[in-house]
């Protein structure tokens, strides 16, 4: 019984040294990254490295600024993140009540038709869409970033799924009072998916937001830079500064990290729809 | 005290009121002006809805702005790389392919590229090619040690994160995913950092311990490790959501049924927690296994591809083949033989997810 009571205890021991040290793990890139962006360039390259965050985040952020407009490129994707996410939101949403309330031809054709591009890999239609887009003269525009992943194949499936759960005989009545079919969509279906479409959002804007073989194709010019292509264009320099590189680093993680915590539940929920598990 | 805070009240109450009153008569006048707008409105409205489709094909206005998204940007492109595979670039495409002169309407397609056409050169040549196959040995490297690695790990920590005994569950799940959110790019500018030479925190712990530096970004042995440190890093936490998400559906009474016929920790794990995460372990496996093989940010960034091409992965060949030496033909055939292996990948997941 002590044996036994010891065992327990080192089990216990052991579990928790393996956790933290994991949780230690995990944050000291984060860390590292912080310090990295408050340390003014000749504090940094010294050694022993400094481990303490000093106080040159502002003077950095300001000779970031200088090589490149930092602020415009995170207007960038939020704007495009946003714009997509909204737009898709409608997209999948529409088209997934069409496919779990209604009867039409072709209606299981065209859905697996959708469904088997689930299993191809986006970097497929990187050069096609380049052509395309080269063709359109689309290129160094965000419609050219935005649309083409609009009709997202796994927002249309979570959507179907989910709608599918909806009582017919709640659309049947609304139908009986009058209301039309749009009605009966964004009054009656829509308000019962909101946790189901806050994990898609999360999805969606997730996915533009890590967006970047794509976007370093499409986009030219430095105004129009998302996040990740800035960041990569500013270790492709000459000279690296890794001072200012850290500063773009934190401004792009440290907001996505907030909303995590903040998200949490519903982060965790569009892991979970988003690996297709149901 | 008591009383001045009442007095105070009271007055902020009158305002209060007088302000709503205002305010109501307002759009009260405002309703009574506007009224035949809106009715003409509201007349526009029914008018729309009479005319809009009934039941039988309203479905099709649902799905139309999708589809139609999904035919140009989605489904022709398919089709269109496994074309392009066949041919070798010339450039873009000048004239029309198709068009439709109705008077008024003049509808026209043009021809997306100049095209010479190689049948299956373009594979040939992929496949005498060494750096294909020096990308293909890379991403199997990296697939080979990361996956395994990160799937232990993972396991592991849901294990631990799921024991009855740990505290702060709630923190320490949050730390570990924490890197999930983390965008692509941002983190690898991070590690091309960390695992610096000369400025990196790694060989400045190394050094403290006694070792020496390792040349994490310039060695190509190394480089693929780094690259593996940095994927880790960045999915572990992923994966491990999934499968805590996997261990919590597992029924209590079946730990406890083994607990009285005196099973212990290990046999618990491999009797009970084995065969009933199955499905889900084998799905995590799979998933992994493709976001192996699509790596691209993270060498980019990291290591460029080098030392001497030792970290470049396929999908990284085929940007460069494409994007930088224009060879758009042979970069679709190379397309066309990584969607090929991914997909074979993908099948297996959506049979191992569908199976329960």
């Amino acid at each position: 019984m002590r044996e036994q009571r010891r065992k327990d205890a080192v089990w216990r021991f052991l579990t928790y040294a393996f956790v933290i040290t994991m949780v230690v793990v995990m944050m000291v890139p984060l860390y590292w990254m912080l310090v990295a962006a408050t340390l003014p360039q000749e504090q940094f390259l010294q050694f022993p490295p400094r481990l303490i965050p000093g106080t040159a985040f502002l003077d950095n952020f300001a000779a970031l600024q200088e090589r490149l407009d930092f602020v415009r490129t995170i207007r960038n994707s939020v704007l495009i993140a946003v714009v997509y996410t909204l737009l898709s939101l409608v997209l999948c949403s529409m088209a997934g009540f069409a496919f779990a309330k209604y009867e039409f031809k072709f209606k299981e054709p065209i859905f697996y038709a959708i469904l088997a591009t689930l299993v191809l890999p986006i970097q497929l239609l990187v050069i096609p869409l380049f052509l395309l887009m080269a063709q359109l003269d689309w290129t160094n525009t965000f419609r050219a970033i935005i649309l083409p992943w609009a009709a997202n194949p796994i927002g249309i499936f979570l959507m179907r799924q989910n709608m599918k759960s909806i009582p017919d005989a709640l659309l049947e009545s609304a139908r009986m009072d009058g209301a039309t079919e749009f009605q009966i969509f964004y009054r009656i279906a829509l308000p019962t998916m909101r946790s189901s479409l806050a994990a898609l959002a999360i999805i969606l804007f997730l996915f533009q937001w890590d967006l970047f073989l794509y976007p370093l194709v499409i986009l030219e010019t430095a105004d129009m830079y998302t996040i990740p292509i800035g960041l990569a264009q500013l270790t492709g320099f000459q000279r690296i500064y890794y001072d200012q590189i850290m500063v773009a680093a934190t401004l792009a993680i440290v907001p996505m990290v907030v909303l995590f915590l903040v998200l949490q539940k519903q982060f965790v929920s569009g892991i979970l729809a988003g690996s297709l598990k149901e | 005290m008591a009383t001045s805070d009442e007095t105070d009240d009271r007055i902020g109450q009158a305002y209060r009121r007088r302000v709503r009153t205002t305010v109501r008569t307002a759009a009260r006048k405002f309703r009574r002006a506007a009224r035949p707008l809106w009715d003409r409105f509201r007349f526009a409205r029914q008018d729309l809805t009479a005319a809009t489709p009934t039941l039988p094909r309203v479905a099709y206005i649902f799905i139309a702005p999708f589809f139609l998204l999904f035919s140009v940007f989605l489904a022709f492109p398919v089709f269109y790389t496994l074309y392009l595979s066949f041919f070798e670039y010339q450039g873009v495409g000048q004239g029309s392919l198709f068009w439709v002169d109705l008077g008024p309407v003049y509808l026209e397609i043009p021809k997306i590229a100049r095209l010479d056409f190689v049948g299956l050169g373009n594979y040939a040549r992929l496949l005498g090619n060494d750096l294909f196959w020096q990308s293909m040995f890379n991403t199997s490297y990296i697939l080979v040690i990361q996956v395994p690695l990160m799937i232990g790990l993972a396991l592991a920590l849901a294990l631990a994160l799921n024991a009855s005994f740990l505290r702060l569950k709630g923190v320490f799940r949050t730390a570990i995913a924490l890197p999930v959110s983390a965008n692509l790019v941002a983190y690898s500018t991070v590690f091309l950092l960390l695992f610096n030479e000369q400025l990196g925190f790694l060989n400045y712990v190394l050094a403290g311990v006694g070792l020496g530096p390792v040349p994490w970004l310039t060695d190509g042995f190394w480089a693929r490790n780094t690259i593996i440190a940095a994927v880790t890093w960045r999915w572990t936490g992923y994966n491990m959501i999934i499968l805590l998400a996997g261990l919590q559906t597992i029924p209590q009474q079946l730990y406890e049924a083994a607990e009285i016929d005196g099973a212990n920790r290990w046999e618990k794990f491999r009797y009970v927690t084995l065969p009933q995460l199955k499905p889900v372990f084998l799905f995590v496996v799979v998933l992994s296994t493709i976001g192996t093989f699509k790596l691209f940010a993270e060498p980019y960034v990291i290591t460029g591809g080098g030392p001497t091409n030792s970290t470049i992965t396929i999908v990284q060949y085929i940007y460069r083949q494409a994007f930088v030496n224009f060879n758009l033909g042979y970069a679709s055939a190379l397309t066309v033989v990584f969607v090929a292996v991914v997909s074979a990948f993908s099948v297996a997941q959506i049979k191992i997810g569908g199976e329960d």
